[in-house]
C-alpha cells in the first residue's frame, strides 16, 4: 500500500511538472495554431542558465533569470514564425522543428557531455510520513507547480487576458484582421509557455535525476502526448492528460519488475502507450471537441 | 520537375535538350562507381537510401499534406525486417538470434511488405487523425519502436544490434565475394560498387512508382484532400481510407530505405532509428520542396551528404573539427545540425518551394503560384 | 435514364442550441429544376450540407429513389449520383482538366496499386475519362480553358469550372449553391442558359439555391421557401411570389395599416 501511495505522489508530482509544459503547448496552440516542437530546446536553455547562474544568483534568482530568458526566446521564435510564407499547419510546425534543431545544436555544444547540477535547495533530502518516503524535490515540485497551475487557471478564467485567450479564434488570418492586440496576445502566450518551461526543467533536472545533460530536454516530449490526450487547446485537458501521464510513468517505473515481460525502460514509453490507447477510443482527446467545419 | 499532379499548364512534352540532359545524367550515374573512391560511394549509397525514404514521406507530406514524425520507425522495420527474414538463427555474442533464412531478394520484398503492414496496423490512427494529432501520434511510433528494438533481443539483437545478411541474386553476391574479383574497365568492383547499382534500380523504381501515383487518380485525390477535405469527400474521395493508404505507401518506401541502409551498413543498431532520423527526413522534404519527387531526392542527397562531407573535410574547413577531438570547434554532426536548422528556417521564410521551387521559378513558362 | 425523385421528409438539423432546419420537407421530382429560396440565415446552406453529408441530421430522412442518404458519409453520397457546387468556389490547384478529373473520382476505379504500376487498364481508364471530361468542359463553355491553371482564371470562369466538375460526377441530382453569385448580368444570362441546358440535355434534377429572384423564377419549375429553418411556402414560382408569408419573410411585418 505504501508503495502505491508513494507511486501516486511521485506520479502526481511528475504530472504537475509535465502540466507546466503542456499548459504552455495549450496557450501556444490557441494563440498561434501550431504545436511548438522547439519546447524541448527552449526548456534546455532554461536549465542551462540555471546551472550556470545558480552559484552567482542563488537558485531562485537564477530561475527567475532563466524564466525571463526562455520567455524572451519563445517570443523570438514566435516572431520568426510570423515570417514564414506559408501559414499552413505543417509549415508552421516544421518551422518550430527547424528552430529546435538550431537551438539544440548550440545548446548541445555548450553542454557537451557534462551533467550539470541546477543547485536546487532541496538536494537529495527526503520527507517521511506514515512510512512513506518522498523526495523533497517532488514535494516542492507539487507545491510550486500547483501554485503556478492554479494561478494560470484563475487568470484564464477571470482576467481579460484569459477571456481573450478563450475567445481566440486560432485562425491566423482572422487574427491578422483583428489587429495589434491580437498579436500581443499571441506573444504573451509564447512568453508564458517559455517561462513555465524553465520552471519545469528546474524540477525535472533535480533529484532523483542525475542532473542536466544534453538529453534532458527530451523529457518535454512526454508533454506532447499529455496535451494531445487532453485535447489540444484545452487547458483542463492538458492538466488531466499530464497527471495521467505522470502517474502512468511512475507506475511503470514502480512496477517495472512485474512488467518485465514487456521489456525494461517501460516508463519511457508509458506516455506514448497511454496516448495511443486514448486516441483509439477518442480521436479528439479526452476533453477535446470534434472539429466541425462549415462550408 | 513538379510531380504535383495538378500543375502543368503546358503540355508534358520534354524538350530535346532536357531529354539529352537526362540521358547524360543517367550515363554519369551508371559510370560513377568506376571513378569514385570509397568514401564518395558511401555518400552516394547513403543518399540513395535517404532518397527512397524521402520519396515516400513526400507522398505523405507533400501530397496528402500530413505531418509524420514516425518515418524512422518504418525505416527500422524495413532494416530489421530484412535482417530477420534473410538472417539465420544462431548465437551472436550473448544473444540467441532468430531468423528465417530466406533468399535475400525475397527477404527484401518481405521487409517492404512488412513495413507496409505496420503502416496498415497504424491506420485506425493515421486514417482518422490529421494535423498535429497525427504528428504527435507518430512520435509514439518512434519511441515505442525504439523500446521494442532494444527489448526484442532474439529478433533485433538488442542494444548491440544485428548483422545484416548480404544481398544475393542468382549466385551473384553484392559483397566483396562471389565473384571474388569483378573487374569493370580495369576497376575492381567490390561491395560498395555492386550495391550502387542495386541502389540505382531501387531508387529508379521508387521514382517511377511515385510519379505514377502522383500524376494519377490517387495523387489527385490526396491533393484534393489536402486542399479542402470537405470538397474532396463530396466529390467521392474517401478521406480516412486515402489518408491511411498514403501512410501505408509512405511506410513501404521507408521500409525499402531501411532494408537498403542495412545492406550498406552491414550492421544495424536501435540507436540509428531515433527521432533525429524522422526529423532529417522532414528536413529533406522541406529543403527539396514539398510535393516534388525530384525535390525529395535532391533534399535527400543534400541532407545525407552534408555531415559526411563535413566530416571528411573537417581538417580543411574553418571551425569544423573531426568528431571527438579536444580542440575547440564544431563537430561535423553539430555543424550539420546547425545548417539543417538554418536551412529549414531560411527555406520556409524565403523560398517555401524548396530547391524544386527555385528550379521551377527559373523556368519562365510555369506560373509561380506554389505559395498560397 | 431520368433521375429518381429526391424526397426530403421532416428534416431537422441542430447545432449548439441553434435549430438550423426545423421539420423541413420537400420533393424534387425527376428532371425538375427546384428552387430553394429564403432570406439570409434561413437554412439553405444547411440544407445542402445535410443532403451532401457534411452535416448530420438530428431527425428526418433524405431519400434519393430507393436509397437512404440520411446518415451516409459525403463520399458515399457521391456514389449515389448526388453532386454539388459550393458557394465559395473550392477548386484545387492545377489546370481546369485536372479539376474536372477530380470530379471523375467516384466513377473511376484506378487505385494506388494499379496507378503505381501503370497497369494498362488504369491508364486507358484515365485517358477515356479525360476525353469525357473535356467533352463536359465544352458543353459548359470551357472549351478554350481546358489547360489553363484555375488560379489565374476570372471569377465567372471559375464558377463554370466548379459547375463542370460537379457535372463530371455524372450526377442524377445536382445541388447548385448560388451559381450566379457575384456575376454580372451577361454572365447570369449565360449561366441560366447553361443550367436549363443541363436539365434539358442531360435530364438531371437540379436543386438550386439562389438570391437572384428573377433567375429562380424563370428557371424553376417549383420553388420552396425557407425562413428561420422552417418551410413557409412552396409551389410554382408564381404562387410563391404572391404568397403573403413569403412577402412577410422578405420584407418583414409592417405595421397594420
Amino acid at each position: 500500500m505504501t508503495t502505491f501511495v508513494q507511486m501516486v505522489i511521485n506520479g502526481l508530482a511528475l504530472g504537475s511538472v509535465y502540466a507546466l509544459i503542456a499548459l504552455g503547448f495549450t496557450v501556444i496552440f490557441r494563440a498561434a495554431g501550431t504545436m511548438n516542437f522547439a519546447q524541448s530546446s527552449v526548456m534546455l536553455l532554461g536549465g542551462l542558465l540555471v546551472a550556470r547562474l545558480h552559484e552567482a544568483l542563488g537558485f531562485w534568482g537564477a530561475l527567475l533569470v532563466a524564466a525571463a530568458a526562455t520567455a524572451l526566446i519563445s517570443v523570438l521564435e514566435a516572431l520568426l514564425l510570423r515570417a514564414a510564407r506559408k501559414r499552413d499547419l505543417a509549415s508552421l510546425a516544421i518551422m518550430t522543428i527547424g528552430f529546435n534543431t538550431l537551438l539544440l545544436a548550440e545548446l548541445s555544444r555548450q553542454i557537451g557531455s557534462d551533467v550539470l547540477s541546477l543547485g536546487d535547495p532541496w538536494g537529495s533530502r527526503i520527507v517521511e510520513f506514515s512510512g512513506i518516503t518522498v523526495a523533497q524535490t517532488r514535494v516542492a515540485s507539487l507545491a510550486v507547480a500547483g501554485v503556478l497551475i492554479a494561478a494560470f487557471f484563475l487568470a484564464f478564467r477571470f482576467t481579460r487576458w484569459g477571456l481573450a485567450m478563450r475567445a481566440s479564434a486560432m485562425d491566423v488570418e482572422a487574427a491578422a484582421l483583428m489587429g495589434i492586440r491580437r498579436r500581443r496576445l499571441e506573444l504573451s502566450g509564447w512568453a508564458i509557455a517559455g517561462g513555465l518551461a524553465a520552471v519545469a526543467i528546474a524540477f525535472l533536472a533535480a533529484f532523483p535525476s542525475q542532473g542536466l545533460d544534453q538529453t534532458t530536454g527530451e523529457v518535454a516530449l512526454a508533454a506532447f502526448p499529455a496535451a494531445i490526450i487532453g485535447g489540444l487547446g484545452n487547458p483542463a485537458g492538458a492538466l488531466v492528460g499530464s497527471l495521467l501521464i505522470g502517474v502512468t510513468e511512475a507506475a511503470a517505473a514502480t512496477y517495472q519488475n512485474d512488467l518485465s515481460l514487456l521489456g525494461s525502460g517501460l516508463s519511457l514509453i508509458a506516455p506514448y502507450v497511454v496516448m495511443v490507447a486514448v486516441l483509439l477510443v477518442r480521436p479528439q482527446g479526452l476533453l477535446g471537441t470534434r472539429e466541425t467545419s462549415r462550408v | 520537375m513538379s510531380e504535383i499532379a495538378l500543375v502543368r499548364p503546358r503540355r508534358r512534352v520534354r524538350s530535346r535538350a532536357a531529354s539529352v540532359a537526362l540521358g547524360a545524367g543517367a550515363l554519369v550515374l551508371l559510370a560513377l562507381p568506376i571513378y569514385l573512391p570509397g568514401f564518395w560511394l558511401g555518400v552516394g549509397l547513403f543518399s540513395m537510401s535517404a532518397a527512397l525514404g524521402a520519396m515516400g514521406l513526400n507522398l505523405l507530406m507533400g501530397t496528402a499534406g500530413q505531418l509524420s514524425l514516425g518515418h524512422a520507425f518504418f525505416v527500422a522495420v524495413g532494416a530489421y525486417g530484412y535482417a530477420w527474414f534473410a538472417g539465420h538463427s544462431g548465437r551472436q555474442g550473448t544473444v540467441d538470434l532468430s531468423g528465417l533464412g530466406l533468399p535475400p531478394v525475397l527477404a527484401l520484398m518481405a521487409a517492404v511488405v512488412l513495413a507496409g503492414l505496420a503502416g496498415v496496423l497504424f491506420s485506425p490512427i493515421s486514417g482518422r487523425m490529421r494535423g498535429l494529432y497525427l504528428a504527435v501520434a507518430t512520435l509514439a511510433l518512434v519511441y515505442i519502436g525504439h523500446h521494442v528494438l532494444l527489448n526484442a533481443r532474439s529478433v533485433t539483437g538488442g542494444f548491440n544490434g544485428r548483422q545484416v545478411p548480404e544481398m544475393e541474386l542468382f549466385g551473384f553476391t553484392f559483397s566483396n565475394h562471389h565473384p571474388d574479383t569483378l573487374l569493370v574497365l580495369g576497376v575492381p568492383f567490390g561491395r560498395l560498387e555492386r550495391l550502387w547499382y542495386l541502389g540505382l534500380v531501387l531508387v529508379g523504381l521508387g521514382w517511377w512508382l511515385a510519379r505514377n501515383i502522383l500524376r494519377g487518380r490517387p495523387g489527385r485525390g490526396l491533393a484534393a484532400l489536402r486542399d479542402n477535405e470537405l470538397a474532396a469527400s463530396v466529390m467521392g474521395v474517401p478521406a480516412a481510407r486515402y489518408r491511411a493508404a498514403a501512410f501505408t505507401v509512405s511506410s513501404m518506401y521507408a521500409g525499402a530505405a531501411g532494408a537498403f541502409l542495412g545492406l550498406v551498413y552491414e550492421r544495424i543498431v536501435p540507436d540509428s532509428f531515433g527521432i533525429m532520423v524522422s526529423i532529417n527526413f522532414i528536413a529533406m522534404i522541406v529543403i527539396g520542396g514539398l510535393g516534388s519527387v525530384g525535390g525529395a531526392v535532391a533534399g535527400a542527397v543534400f541532407v545525407s551528404a552534408l555531415p559526411l562531407v563535413l566530416g571528411h573535410y573537417a581538417g580543411s574547413l574553418p571551425l569544423v573539427v573531426p568528431a571527438g577531438m579536444e580542440e575547440s570547434g564544431i563537430s561535423p554532426v553539430e555543424a550539420s545540425n546547425y545548417l539543417y536548422g538554418i536551412a529549414i528556417l531560411a527555406i520556409l521564410v524565403f523560398a517555401p518551394g524548396g530547391l524544386a521551387g527555385l528550379v521551377r521559378r527559373r523556368s519562365p513558362k510555369v506560373p509561380t503560384q506554389e505559395e498560397r | 435514364m431520368t433521375a429518381p425523385p429526391l424526397v426530403v421528409d421532416r428534416l431537422t438539423v441542430r447545432f449548439a442550441g441553434l435549430v438550423a432546419l426545423d421539420d423541413v420537407s420537400l420533393t424534387v421530382a425527376p428532371g425538375q429544376i427546384h428552387g430553394l429560396i429564403g432570406p439570409n440565415g434561413a437554412g439553405k446552406s444547411s440544407f445542402f450540407n445535410v443532403i451532401s453529408g457534411v452535416y448530420r441530421a438530428a431527425a428526418g430522412s433524405v431519400r434519393f429513389g430507393d436509397a437512404e442518404l440520411t446518415s451516409l458519409r459525403p463520399d458515399r453520397i457521391a456514389t449515389h449520383g448526388v453532386a454539388r457546387t459550393f458557394q465559395n468556389i473550392v477548386l484545387t490547384k492545377g489546370s481546369v482538366t485536372e479539376n474536372l478529373m477530380l470530379g471523375r473520382h467516384s466513377i473511376t476505379r484506378a487505385g494506388f496499386v494499379a496507378t503505381a504500376l501503370s497497369l494498362p487498364w488504369a491508364v486507358s481508364e484515365q485517358a477515356r475519362h479525360r476525353v469525357r471530361a473535356r467533352g463536359i468542359a465544352e458543353f459548359v463553355g470551357l472549351g478554350d480553358y481546358v489547360d489553363a491553371p484555375v488560379d489565374v482564371l476570372p471569377y465567372g470562369i471559375r464558377k463554370r469550372v466548379e459547375l463542370a466538375r460537379a457535372l463530371c460526377m455524372e450526377p442524377r441530382l445536382l445541388l447548385l449553391d448560388e451559381p450566379v453569385a457575384g456575376m454580372n448580368t451577361a454572365e447570369r444570362v449565360a449561366m441560366s442558359h447553361t443550367i436549363s441546358d443541363i436539365r434539358a440535355v442531360l435530364g438531371i434534377s437540379i436543386l438550386l439555391v439562389e438570391h437572384d429572384m428573377g433567375l429562380v423564377m424563370r428557371l424553376a419549375d417549383e420553388v420552396t421557401v425557407l425562413d428561420f429553418g422552417k418551410r413557409i411556402a412552396g409551389g410554382t414560382p408564381d404562387a410563391v411570389q404572391r404568397d403573403p408569408e413569403v412577402i412577410r419573410a422578405y420584407l418583414g411585418t409592417g405595421r397594420d395599416a
